[in-house]
C-alpha cells in the first residue's frame, strides 16, 4: 500500500504568550502511508502531542495545511472535521478518557451507539473479549486497573473500524510491565485491522516497534528514522 | 454519524441519563429542582385554592358572585343570557321610600329582594329588638323586616302593621344582618326588607324614581366569565357589572395584598428553584468538559454534543417537575386537612392549572439557570482529550444570561400577573447582584493581606475561597440569594400581619352615628365617650355636588368612561376640618396654610377620586351646597385608609367655608359586646341620629384576615423549608474542590481537626458573606416592593444585620455536615476519583 492517507504540509502552530509569540510546531512536512505504523517521539514540550491534535483534526495549524483520507482539514468546519473523526479516526489517549459514569461495555458501546450500529452490544462484548476483558464488562473505570481501563480504551477506538488510529502516549500512564502488554494489542489490532497508527510516545522501545519514526525537537523535525 | 437523528439523540441521552442515574450532581439537580417545582406548585395550588375561598367569603359582602347593578331595569335579554348559562339569578330592587304607621312617618331605605336572595352569605334577624339573632330565610310575602332603629323610631313592636306605599306589610322580624351591607355605611336611613312579589302593590316605583335595580348571580366561575362576556358590550351607562373584587374596598384591599403576598412568595420558591439549578448545572457541565470533549472526538458535532447533553437535562427537568407538581398537589391537600377547622369546607379546587405552571415553572428555571453553564459544554475543545487545561471559550455571557433572564421574568410576569412586581424583583435583584457581587469581590481581595497574621486553619480555609475569588463571589452570591429569598418572604409576612393587625384592631370602631343636630354634638360625644372610653372624633357633614372642575361642568370635564363615577352622580358627604383625620396622608401638597387676600378657600382631594377624575393641585371646583354654589380650589391630595372602619371623606374643606350651612355630625364608635342596653338608651336620648352597627362585617372581614394571616405563615413554612434544601442541595454542589483540597491536605498528613477548622474557617467567611449580601439585597427589594407594589411605608430593618450570623452558622453547619464523610475516607479513593 503506497497511497498517503495523511500529510502535513508546512505545519506551524503559533500561540501567544508573555513573552511575544511562542512557535510551538515549525514547518512540519510528513507523509504517511495506509496501513504504516509512525512514532512521534522527542522530550516534554517537544510539540509532539500539539502536532497529534492538528493530525486528527482536533485543532487548528497556525500555517499549513492537513490532509486526512483524502480531506483538507483546514477547509472544514469543526462540524466537517468531526464528521471526518467519525468516519477515519480512533483514539486512545494516555488518559483513557473513560467516562466513569458508563461501565466497560457501555463505553465500548458508545461511538457504535452514536452511530446507530444495531449490534452495538454484541460487537463491542466481541472486542472486549478480545482485548481480554470478557468477564469484566459491568465494571466501572473506577473498579478497573489502569492497565485494564487502557484495553477498554483501545476496544473503544477499534469499534467503529478506524482507518487511522491515533495513540497519545498509550502506555505513558502504566508500569513498563502493563504498557508492554497493551502494546502488543495495540500493535496486533492495528496489524489484524489493517489500520494506520500514529504513536506519539517519548518511550524509545515503543517507538522502535513502529515502522517509521521522526524525532521532534522544539517544534521542528530533527530526525527521521525507518527501523530495517 | 454523520446524521444522527433526532429520536436516536433522544434515545441515547435517555439512556446516558438512567446510566448516570447514581451521579451526585444529577441527583442534586433532580432535588433541587423537585423541591423547588413542589414548593411553587404547592403554594400555587395552595394559594389558588384559598384565593378561591376567600373570594367565596367575599362574595357574601355582595351577597352574590357577580351583580349587574343599575338605576334601569335590566333588559330581557341580559337576565335571559345569564338564565341560559345556568347562572342562578336572584332580583334586589332598592329606593328609599316613606314608611307610614297609624302615628307617624320615617323615610326608610327599602330593599325589595325575591326568596332567592341572598345568593352567598346569609340573613340574620332576631324576633325582637336587640334580642339574639339567628340565620333567617327573607320576609314571605305580605310580610316585612325591618332594623331595630325603625322600630324604636317608629315606636313599633313585632306584629305592627307598617305601609310602604300604598301595600300594607306586617313586619315579623327585626333585621340584624344583611350580607351585602357593607358597601353601603352611608345609606342614613333604616332598612326595610320586603318581597319582592309585593313591590308593583306598592306603586312606590314610577318613571323617574331613584331606584338601584340589582340582578345578582351565582353559579361556576367559567359561566360567569362568559356572562361577563356577553353583557358587558351591551351595558348601558346606568348600569355596572361588579364582581365581589371591585365591589367592597375592604375586602378587595386584604385579598390584593395577601395575593400579591402569595405570589412573592411562589417567586421567591423559582428564584430558590433557579439558584440551585445554577450551581448543579454548573457542576454537571464542569464534570462533563472531559465527556463532551471525548464525544467531539467520537465524531459529534458542536450542536449534537450540545443537544446530547441537553436532552439529559431537559427529560431529568421533566421527570422532577412532574413528581414535584405531584407532591404539591399532595401538601397542599395535607395542607388544607390540617386547616380543616379553619378553613370553609367549600374550598373550591384549584384543577390542573398550578401544577402545569409548576411543570413549566421548572423547565423554564431549568432552561434559563441552566443553559449558561450548559452552553459551555458545547464549545468544550476537542483538543481537551491532548490537554486537560483546553477549557472552553467562556461565554457571550450578556445574551445568555439576558435570554435567561428574560425566560425568567415571563414565567415570573405570567404566574404573577403583575408586572410591577415582576420588574421589581427582576431589576433589584439584578441591581443587588451586580453592585453586590463587585463589593464581595472587592471584600475577598481586600480579605487577602490580613490572612497573613491567622492561624494555619484559617489561612488553609479562606485562603481556598481567596484562590477563586471569582468562583467565591459567586457562590457567595448565590447562597445569599437563597438567604434574600427566605428573608424577603419572612420580612413581608410580619409587615402585612402588623398592618393588617392596625388596619383591624381589638376595638375598632363597630358602630356608625349619623345625623348628629349641631346642637347635640357635644352632648353626644360626652355619653358614647363614657360607653366606649374613647372620645369620639365628630365630623360635620354637608351633602353636596360637584359641578363644576376649571369652570366647566363635570359632565363635559371628564370622559364618559369615569362619568360612571359614583363619585359625580350622587351627593357626596362634604366635611371641613382643621386638622388631617387620623389614617390619612397627605399625597401631594400641603395641608391649610393662612388664606393670601383673594386666594379661593381650599379643598383636600381623596387621591384614587383625584387621579379618576383626572384633578391637580390648584385645579378650581364649583360645588352645588344646598342650593348655593361655592367655589373652592384644590390644595392638597390624600390617601385615606378606606378599609379602618372611620368616617371617611373625599372632600375635606377648609374651615370656615361651609360653616355659613346646616351639617349634621357623623362618627364611628366602638362599643363592646352585649352593649344592646346602652344603644337603646342612646337611640332614646338622641332620637334623630341614626346608630349603625358594622360589628357583623367587622366579624366577617376578621375571619377573611385571619385565614389569609394563616395561609401566610404556612407558605412562609414552605419557602423556608425549600430554602433549607435548596442551600444543602447547592451546598453539595460546590464540594467538590474542597472535597480534592482535602484529600492532598491529609495525604500530606494533615489532622483532621486542622482541615475541619480550615473548612469551617471557610464556611464562616461564605455564609457570612452571603449573609451581608442578603441582607443589603433584602434591604433594596423590599424597598422596591414596599414601596411599588404593597403600598407599605418602608423603614429600615436592623435585625437583618443578624443575618450573616445566621447565614454563618447554617452553612458551617450544613457544609460540615456535606463534608463530614469526605473527611473521614481514605484520602487515597478521594485523589484517585478526583
Amino acid at each position: 500500500m503506497n497511497v498517503s492517507i495523511l500529510s502535513a504540509r508546512n505545519l506551524s502552530k503559533v500561540v501567544p504568550s508573555a513573552e511575544g509569540e511562542l512557535r510551538i510546531l515549525d514547518s512540519i512536512e510528513l507523509d504517511v502511508m495506509a496501513g504504516d505504523s509512525l512514532a512521534i517521539i522527542g522530550s516534554s514540550g517537544s510539540g509532539k502531542s500539539t502536532l497529534l491534535g492538528l493530525l486528527a483534526g482536533l485543532d487548528l495549524p497556525s500555517e499549513g495545511s492537513v490532509e486526512l483520507a483524502g480531506q483538507i482539514l483546514e477547509r472544514l468546519d469543526e462540524d466537517q472535521r468531526a464528521r471526518v473523526r467519525a468516519e477515519q479516526v480512533g483514539f486512545v489517549f494516555q488518559s483513557f478518557q473513560l467516562l466513569d459514569s458508563l461501565n466497560a461495555l457501555e463505553n465500548v458501546m458508545l461511538p457504535l451507539e452514536l452511530e446507530g450500529h444495531a449490534n452495538a452490544r454484541e460487537r463491542a462484548t466481541e472486542l472486549l473479549g478480545r482485548v481480554g476483558l470478557g468477564e469484566r464488562l459491568s465494571h466501572s473505570p473506577r473498579q478497573l486497573s489502569g492497565g485494564e481501563q487502557q484495553r477498554v480504551a483501545i476496544a473503544r477506538a477499534f469499534a467503529a473500524d478506524p482507518k487511522i488510529m491515533f495513540a497519545d502516549e498509550p502506555t505513558g500512564n502504566l508500569d513498563s510491565h502493563t504498557g508492554e502488554h497493551i502494546c502488543d494489542l495495540l500493535f496486533e489490532l492495528n496489524r489484524e485491522r489493517g489500520t494506520t497508527l500514529i504513536l506519539v510516545t517519548h518511550d524509545p522501545r515503543l517507538a522502535a516497534r513502529c515502522q517509521r519514526q521522526i524525532r521532534l525537537d522544539a517544534g521542528r523535525i530533527v530526525g527521521a528514522a525507518e527501523p530495517a | 454519524m454523520t446524521n444522527l437523528p433526532f429520536t436516536r439523540l433522544l434515545r441515547l441521552a435517555a439512556r446516558q441519563l438512567m446510566r448516570e442515574s447514581h451521579a451526585g450532581e444529577l441527583r442534586v439537580l433532580f432535588f433541587a429542582l423537585l423541591v423547588a417545582v413542589t414548593a411553587s406548585s404547592a403554594i400555587g395550588y395552595f394559594s389558588a385554592r384559598l384565593n378561591g375561598a376567600m373570594l367565596l367569603r367575599a362574595t357574601e359582602f355582595l351577597g352574590a358572585d357577580l351583580q349587574l347593578s343599575g338605576s334601569l331595569s335590566p333588559a330581557p335579554q341580559q337576565i335571559d343570557s345569564g338564565l341560559k348559562l345556568g347562572l342562578t339569578h336572584a332580583r334586589v330592587v332598592e329606593f328609599s321610600s316613606v314608611i307610614a304607621t297609624d302615628q307617624d312617618i320615617q323615610l326608610a331605605a327599602v330593599k325589595a329582594a325575591d326568596s332567592r336572595y341572598p345568593l352567598r352569605g346569609n340573613l340574620r334577624s332576631a324576633s325582637a329588638p336587640y334580642l339574639a339573632d339567628e340565620v333567617s330565610q327573607g320576609p314571605q310575602p305580605g310580610e316585612a323586616w325591618a332594623e331595630a332603629r325603625l322600630f324604636a323610631a317608629l315606636s313599633l313592636a313585632p306584629g305592627d302593621e307598617i305601609e310602604v306605599g300604598d301595600k300594607r306589610l306586617r313586619l315579623t322580624r327585626v333585621l340584624t344582618h344583611e350580607p351585602d351591607r357593607a358597601g353601603d355605611f352611608y345609606s342614613f336611613n333604616p332598612r326595610v326588607l320586603m318581597h319582592l312579589d309585593d313591590l308593583a302593590e306598592t306603586g312606590v316605583i314610577q318613571p323617574g324614581s331613584r331606584v338601584r335595580y340589582r340582578d345578582l348571580w351565582s353559579g361556576s366561575t367559567d359561566a360567569l366569565a362568559r356572562y361577563r362576556q356577553e353583557v358587558e358590550a351591551g351595558l348601558k351607562p346606568q348600569q355596572k357589572l361588579e364582581d365581589a373584587r371591585g365591589g367592597n374596598r375592604q375586602i378587595g384591599g386584604a385579598l390584593g395584598r395577601a395575593e400579591r403576598y402569595l405570589n412573592l412568595a411562589s417567586l421567591a420558591a423559582i428564584l430558590l428553584c433557579g439558584v440551585a439549578v445554577a450551581l448543579s448545572a454548573t457542576r454537571f457541565a464542569v464534570r462533563r468538559y472531559d465527556a463532551s470533549a471525548l464525544l467531539r472526538c467520537l465524531g459529534l458535532s458542536r450542536r449534537q454534543a450540545l443537544g446530547f447533553y441537553c436532552l439529559q437535562l431537559a427529560l431529568l427537568g421533566l421527570l422532577a417537575s412532574s413528581l414535584g407538581a405531584l407532591l404539591g398537589w399532595f401538601g397542599q391537600h395535607v395542607l388544607f386537612i390540617l386547616l380543616g377547622d379553619l378553613l370553609p369546607a367549600d374550598v373550591p379546587g384549584a384543577g390542573a392549572l398550578p401544577a402545569l405552571a409548576g411543570i413549566a415553572t421548572g423547565q423554564v428555571a431549568l432552561a434559563g439557570f441552566a443553559l449558561p453553564p450548559l452552553a459551555a459544554l458545547g464549545r468544550v475543545p476537542p483538543l481537551r482529550v491532548l490537554r486537560s487545561d483546553a477549557l472552553p471559550v467562556p461565554p457571550s455571557s450578556w445574551l445568555i444570561y439576558g435570554t435567561a433572564l428574560l425566560a425568567l421574568g415571563l414565567i415570573m410576569w405570567r404566574l404573577s400577573l403583575d408586572l410591577g412586581l415582576t420588574l421589581s424583583l427582576l431589576g433589584g435583584g439584578l441591581v443587588a447582584t451586580l453592585l453586590l457581587g463587585g463589593l464581595m469581590l472587592l471584600l475577598l481581595r481586600g480579605a487577602r493581606r490580613l490572612l497573613e497574621n491567622v492561624s494555619l486553619s484559617w489561612r488553609l480555609g479562606v485562603g481556598q475561597l481567596l484562590r477563586h475569588p471569582l468562583a467565591a463571589a459567586g457562590q457567595a452570591l448565590a447562597f445569599g440569594l437563597i438567604l434574600m429569598s427566605m428573608a424577603l418572604v419572612a420580612l413581608l409576612r410580619g409587615e402585612l400581619l402588623d398592618n393588617w393587625q392596625a388596619q383591624l384592631p381589638e376595638n375598632s370602631p363597630n358602630h356608625f352615628a349619623l345625623n348628629v343636630l349641631p346642637a347635640e354634638k357635644d352632648a353626644f360625644a360626652a355619653r358614647v365617650a363614657a360607653l366606649s372610653s374613647e372620645t369620639p372624633t365628630l365630623y360635620p357633614v354637608i351633602p353636596g355636588r360637584l359641578m363644576e372642575i376649571n369652570a366647566v361642568p363635570v359632565r363635559r370635564a371628564v370622559t364618559k368612561e369615569e362619568g360612571g363615577d359614583n363619585a359625580l352622580r350622587r351627593d357626596l358627604s362634604l366635611t371641613w376640618s382643621a386638622e388631617l383625620p387620623e389614617g390619612n396622608r397627605l399625597t401631594a401638597g400641603q395641608w391649610w396654610q393662612p388664606l393670601q387676600p383673594g386666594e379661593l378657600p381650599g379643598v383636600s382631594v381623596e387621591a384614587e377620586l383625584a387621579a379618576r377624575l383626572d384633578l391637580k393641585l390648584g385645579d378650581r371646583l364649583t360645588f352645588n351646597v344646598g342650593g348655593l354654589e361655592r367655589d373652592v380650589q384644590i390644595r392638597s391630595l390624600r390617601s385615606v385608609e378606606w378599609d379602618s372602619f372611620k368616617p371617611n371623606f373625599f372632600m375635606i374643606f377648609e374651615p370656615g367655608t361651609l360653616e355659613d350651612l346646616p351639617a349634621t355630625y357623623l362618627t364611628s364608635f366602638y362599643l363592646p359586646p352585649d352593649s344592646e342596653r346602652e344603644l337603646v338608651a342612646l337611640s332614646r336620648s338622641f332620637p334623630s341620629a341614626t346608630l349603625l352597627q358594622v360589628e357583623a362585617i367587622l366579624a366577617q372581614l376578621r375571619a377573611i384576615l385571619a385565614q389569609v394571616t394563616l395561609a401566610v405563615e404556612y407558605v412562609l413554612l414552605f419557602v423556608l423549608a425549600a430554602g433549607l434544601c435548596v442551600l444543602f442541595a447547592g451546598l453539595q454542589a460546590t464540594l467538590d474542590e474542597r472535597l480534592r483540597q482535602g484529600a492532598l491536605l491529609r495525604a500530606l498528613g494533615a489532622r483532621r481537626s486542622l482541615l475541619l477548622n480550615a473548612r469551617r474557617a471557610e464556611f464562616a467567611v461564605l455564609g457570612a458573606a452571603s449573609g451581608l449580601l442578603a441582607a443589603l439585597g433584602c434591604e433594596l427589594v423590599s424597598y422596591l416592593l414596599y414601596r411599588q407594589v404593597f403600598d407599605l411605608v418602608w423603614a429600615p430593618h436592623p435585625w437583618l444585620l443578624l443575618l450573616p450570623v445566621f447565614g454563618a452558622a447554617l452553612i458551617v453547619f450544613a457544609g460540615t455536615l456535606g463534608t463530614r464523610k469526605a473527611l473521614s475516607a481514605s484520602p487515597l479513593s478521594l485523589l484517585r476519583s478526583a
